[in-house]
């Protein structure tokens, strides 16, 4: 793009954040969620473009470098394919004046989805260069900061509500908790998903039940989620991963966070999260995921790729101080789980609950199909 | 939720609140461990896991907020800085900023080069010093805050060492260099450092023991990995310039702080328990570091994600890591072993197989080889069949068919070797560089290398500038190749063989550079003929007075090691061991004594000083010496005169003795005297020695008198009922004894001048006493009775 000062000081800034996730500074699906969208808005904010493309381009460049930076974080990918969405359907109400916007998601049908693909295709190819907008002036050569000038408002409202999403994720997902949970049912969960604990805390103010959580070795993450459900008064048992199986005959629902959840409807989670779905598969069991929409991710896992559990280093497993054992020994410390879609029988997001088979549908809603491929 | 990355104009948020943090790397490791693949480039452009070092260092720096870093280069400054310069850290949006510094050819130490910052002036805080090897993921911000703080209350703690705990055996920590730290747990002040080398193999360490009084909690480890990343005050450089005899960083300058009296500075260690941290020292740690890697213990330092050279492999299960490009080309029958690496654009033919190694970039592997625990670097060519274990190829390597290298070979940059090569284990080599000799160039012995003007002639001339820039006596070893060596390369080989190096026993050597213990330091070197000791070591436990004796005594040196008495008992113990081995010595000394006939007074001196070298009470050398004596009295047939006779020849001749040895105390005299006589054989004797001690003013009256009134003489306390009983009999002896000394004292005050008449009646009527009774059953009481009276009778008559 142009290599003006701002430019440069936005691709400073792209660098910035890249780095940090190459060096996993910043880690967690929320954070890097939030921290793509803040530089997403600085981007947009300096950016300089006379036709939605040319923006559109820029940031399709800063999501590619971030996602190289760290393929293992999915948000950052689907933060940049979130707001490139936002953004043109921005375009697209201002390019279509004020006419009717195209029908909402509620009354979507799969007959004029099979037919007509989305909705939105229609009227993007009625688009013509000069609209009832009289204002809106694109490729214009006297004045080329015209569109931006018009549209970037817009643009940064867009963004905020992405942001807004984002922010208030908890509070939604947790709307629906005390429909999910009821009284003296015991509850399984393991690791520390944010989500999960603010869905629990929710649900305990309207309910009495327990849960069990699981250490979650080698992070014993799990550990402090039981510190944390407790002190807000919620009956806690904390258990060894080795007696989930042992447990679930006496469970009644699992719930568990996820990492990012696949097209197929499979998702990623921490560790230990598959041995708690196929206990509770085999026990016939409900599992349910909780997690925010941003983590919807338009890929998938065919190959069942190893190198996309992340592995951590040896050292939670087998300490360093081991010394004979170090070279003898091949030790592997993954860091997540693919759980497959038939293990999983409901996805609680911020937006509504659907089973894992209907994720498809909510991905082609949220993203556009040219930025699958960054 | 942060905005940090909302900070407009701003590269990088900075950590500290005052200074930005600068950082010292040494890039030059002022060894050469590595020769000959630092011939023509310095050891920190060597690839790791196909990334150059000085890149993992950066990166390593970079985690740590690093913002100013200067790189000290000594050789191949030139490369170095070029390497900087074309690298992705110079690029702006790094937030770093490097700058190369060329130091003077002088310099031949770590020392040296920080005498040369100090000159520059370039230091204007605290500041990491790290060395250009290092590969680590350590959270050094932390060590610097914590460095910053203490500071803050102690103007004298002005280094901070970062250690790394791992077991005494881990693969990562040399072998050939450690060290003892001994550390204070609660302030993490190091205390004293001592070097620890491999070869030959050390035992002890000596602490002085000041620093057990002043601290009353020491921890002692021998199991840190010295990672040489260093938080330094601003003082350090200019401690350097103080001492121009520092050259190493550990061995010279914290041993020395440390054990200085006058410079009252402290050194404190950062023992780091997370993350990773070492450096590649020498071809065993690069091995060991490169398994790290591909094993993952460097987290988030890996391969397959922040790769420092920008490459991005995919990680495939069992560590193994290809290059992402799908460049990589790997037949149908090829096996790819665990914790390998393999860069873009290779070509893997068929029934290879390669095992825990690292393959560079567009490298050739033959059909049928074998590559094991070895590391390639880029444009390798491998021939079929071959068979390359736990050896180092540099750049451009061609290896052809049928070839076998061995263990621990280096091979240089473009050598060939050709068919058939049979390397032998640890062979070095080069390309053969010198095809027509320059006489003049040549002749230089490593004087004049300013390689900056000449570098860009023609090529031979650049050649020969780069020799100028190796060993001096590379045309020497060039010159002296044997051809018969030279035939087992192979036919199509242009390549020189490095010879080993020897133990010159003339040359002066740094103690880490012998080569024995170079040995520990090889790749492929297991070093199992070596007598090494064990890493855990067992502990010596008696003191070390007994340990010089311990070669003759060997039946009482048993009691010693009886390790599981608990300490009462041990004190006791050793206290009769000691006692045992000194009575054994003075029996010796006696002996000696008493055959060659010295004088009492070198007899006592003697004594004296045994007394004092295995301190032992007074009582127990007089027990010694007493017993010597009566020993000494040869036991005569028959007894009477003759046993006198015998009796008091000894006693004549060495009774003096007995007072002469530190304390005069005559009561105790008897009672040893007792207890000798009552557990020998000399039993009888007991009356008559006493009075030979009474004749010769050994012991007095009232001494007598003293050691009959006390409660033990009389053997109530003796165990054993002989023993008892002899006691008894000595005691009856005493008794017979007192009486008659009161007997003389009665007729003495009567008849002061009838003496002379009374007293031989008296003695008399004792003699006849004495003689009538001599054949009578209680022997021992009539003998002792004739003693006494012998003794009063020698006096004044001789019978």
């Amino acid at each position: 793009m142009a290599t003006d000062p701002e430019s440069a000081a936005g691709q400073r800034i792209v660098e910035h954040l890249a780095a940090r996730l190459r060096r996993r500074q910043v880690v967690g699906s929320r954070e890097t969620a939030l921290e793509t969208v803040l530089v997403l808005r600085q981007v947009v904010s300096k950016a300089r473009f006379s036709n939605i493309d040319q923006l559109v381009d820029t940031i399709r460049s800063v999501g590619r470098k971030l996602v190289e930076a760290q393929p293992k974080e999915y948000t950052v990918g689907n933060t940049v394919r979130k707001v490139l969405h936002h953004i043109r359907e921005e375009y697209h109400t201002a390019t279509r004046g004020a006419a009717a916007p195209f029908p909402s998601k509620p009354t979507f049908s799969i007959a004029k989805f099979v037919s007509q693909g989305q909705p939105r295709k229609q009227t993007a190819s009625q688009r013509t260069s000069h609209e009832t907008r009289g204002v809106l002036r694109e490729n214009d050569a006297d004045d080329p900061d015209a569109f931006a000038r018009a549209l970037k408002p817009v643009f940064m409202e867009a963004i905020q509500d992405v942001l807004d999403e984002l922010e208030t994720v908890y509070d939604n997902v947790s709307k629906v908790a005390k429909d999910h949970i009821h009284s003296d049912e015991i509850i399984l969960t393991i690791g520390n998903s944010s989500t999960v604990e603010a869905f629990l805390k929710a649900a305990a103010s309207h309910r009495k039940y327990t849960v069990i959580v699981a250490d979650t070795a080698p992070s014993y993450s799990g550990r402090e989620m039981a510190q944390s459900l407790s002190t807000s008064g919620i009956t806690t048992v904390l258990v060894p991963d080795s007696s989930v199986y042992a447990l679930m005959s006496r469970i009644n629902k699992v719930v568990l966070g996820a990492h990012a959840i696949l097209a197929n409807g499979g998702m990623f989670a921490v560790t230990g999260s598959l041995l708690a779905a196929t206990a509770a598969r085999a026990h016939s069991t409900p599992v349910v995921v909780c997690s925010g929409q941003f983590k919807l991710t338009p890929q998938w896992n065919l190959y069942h790729e190893y190198g996309a559990l992340d592995f951590a280093d040896p050292s939670g497993v087998l300490g360093f101080e081991e010394g004979d054992l170090v070279d003898k020994v091949d030790v592997v410390n993954p860091y997540y789980d693919y759980v497959r879609p038939e293990m999983i029988d409901a996805y609680i997001t911020n937006d509504g609950d659907h089973p894992p088979s209907s994720v498809y549908r909510l991905i082609k809603e949220a993203y556009d199909d040219e930025d699958y491929e960054l | 939720m942060a905005p940090k990355s909302s900070a407009t104009g701003k590269e990088r948020t900075t950590i500290e609140e005052e200074d930005v943090l600068q950082a010292i790397i040494l890039a030059d490791s002022f060894n050469k461990r590595f020769s000959p693949l630092t011939q023509l480039k310095p050891r920190c452009l060597l690839p790791v896991c196909n990334a150059p070092l000085l890149d993992w260092t950066f990166e390593s720096l970079a985690l740590a907020g690093v913002q100013e870093i200067f790189v000290v280069c000594r050789s191949h400054a030139e490369l170095v800085k070029a390497a900087i310069k074309n690298s992705k850290w110079s690029k702006p949006s790094t937030g770093l900023k490097i700058v190369p510094i060329v130091t003077a050819k002088e310099t031949f130490s770590p020392g040296d080069a920080m005498r040369d910052i100090y000159t520059h002036g370039i230091i204007t805080s605290d500041f990491v010093l790290v060395t250009g090897d290092l590969v680590s993921s350590v959270r050094i911000d932390e060590v610097v805050r914590v460095h910053r703080e203490r500071r803050k209350t102690n103007k004298d703690a002005i280094m901070t060492m970062v250690v790394k705990e791992s077991g005494a055996r881990h693969r990562t920590r040399s072998r050939a260099e450690s060290a003892v730290f001994v550390v204070d747990p609660k302030t993490s002040e190091c205390l004293y450092y001592e070097a620890v080398m491999g070869y030959p193999p050390k035992k002890y360490a000596n602490i002085p023991r000041e620093i057990l009084n002043e601290h009353p909690e020491v921890e002692i480890r021998n199991d840190l990995i010295d990672c040489s990343i260093d938080v330094c005050s601003v003082e350090v450089p200019s401690l350097f310039q103080d001492n121009f005899d520092y050259g190493d960083l550990r061995r010279d300058f914290v041993h020395g702080v440390l054990t200085s009296d006058l410079l009252m500075k402290n050194i404190h260690c950062y023992i780091a328990k997370d993350g990773y941290a070492a450096r590649v020292k020498d071809t065993r740690s690069y091995d060991a570091i490169s398994k790290d890697i591909l094993s993952r213990w460097t987290f988030p330092l890996v391969p397959d994600d922040n790769h420092p050279g920008g490459h991005s492999y995919e990680h495939i299960r069992g560590n193994k890591y290809i290059a992402k490009d799908n460049t990589v080309a790997l037949s149908r029958t090829c096996k790819i072993g665990n914790n390998t690496l393999i860069g873009s654009q290779c070509l893997i033919s068929d029934n290879a197989q390669i095992f825990s190694s690292v393959l560079g970039q567009r490298c050739t592997i033959g059909a049928g080889s074998v590559i094991r625990n070895s590391y390639l670097f880029d444009e390798v060519v491998v021939g079929p069949n071959c068979t390359i274990e736990y050896s180092i190829l540099a750049a451009g390597v061609h290896v052809k068919d049928g070839s076998r290298i061995e263990k621990g070979c280096l091979i240089a940059d473009g050598v060939v070797i050709g068919p058939q090569a049979r390397l032998k284990p640890f062979e070095r080599l080069s390309r053969r560089l010198l095809e027509t000799k320059h006489d003049d160039e040549l002749e230089e012995d490593g004087g004049e290398e300013d390689e900056d003007e000449d570098g860009d002639e023609d090529d031979e001339e650049s050649e020969d500038d780069e020799e100028s820039e190796m060993d001096s006596d590379y045309e020497e070893i060039e010159a002296n190749q044997d051809p018969e060596a030279l035939k087992r390369l192979g036919p199509d080989n242009n390549a020189i063989i490095w010879p080993q190096p020897s133990i010159n026993e003339d040359e002066e050597i740094d103690e880490v550079e012998h080569p024995t213990n170079l040995r520990l330091m090889r790749l492929g070197d297991d070093t199992s003929d070596l007598y090494l000791s064990d890493a855990g070591s067992e502990t010596s436990e008696s003191d070390s007075d007994d340990d010089d004796h311990f070669d003759d005594s060997d039946p009482s040196s048993s009691v010693t090691s009886l390790p599981l008495a608990d300490t009462s008992n041990l004190v006791q113990q050793a206290d009769e061991a000691a006692f045992i081995e000194f009575q054994h010595e003075v029996e010796l000394s006696l002996d000696r004594a008493f055959a060659e006939g010295h004088s009492v007074d070198n007899a006592s001196v003697e004594l004296k000083t045994l007394r004092m070298a295995h301190n032992v009470p007074l009582r127990r050398v007089r027990e010694a010496v007493v017993a010597a004596i009566v020993n000494q009295i040869k036991i005569v047939e028959g007894g009477g005169p003759a046993q006198r006779q015998e009796i008091a020849v000894v006693v004549s001749r060495w009774g003096a003795l007995i007072d002469k040895i530190g304390g005069v105390d005559a009561t105790e005299t008897i009672e040893v005297l007792q207890e000798c006589c009552a557990s020998s054989e000399r039993l009888p004797l007991f009356g008559q020695i006493l009075a030979a001690l009474y004749q010769e003013d050994v012991v007095e009256e009232d001494d007598i008198r003293a050691w009959h009134k006390k409660p033990q003489s009389c053997g109530e306390d003796q165990k054993p009922a002989t023993l008892q009983n002899n006691f008894k009999k000595c005691w009856n002896a005493g008794a017979f004894m007192i009486k008659q000394f009161d007997e003389q004292e009665s007729d003495e005050e009567s008849d002061e001048e009838d003496t002379a008449t009374s007293a031989p009646s008296t003695r008399t009527t004792t003699t006849t006493q004495r003689e009538s009774s001599e054949e009578s059953d209680e022997e021992a009481e009539e003998s002792e009775e004739d003693e006494v009276g012998s003794d009063e009778a020698s006096e004044n008559e001789s019978e």
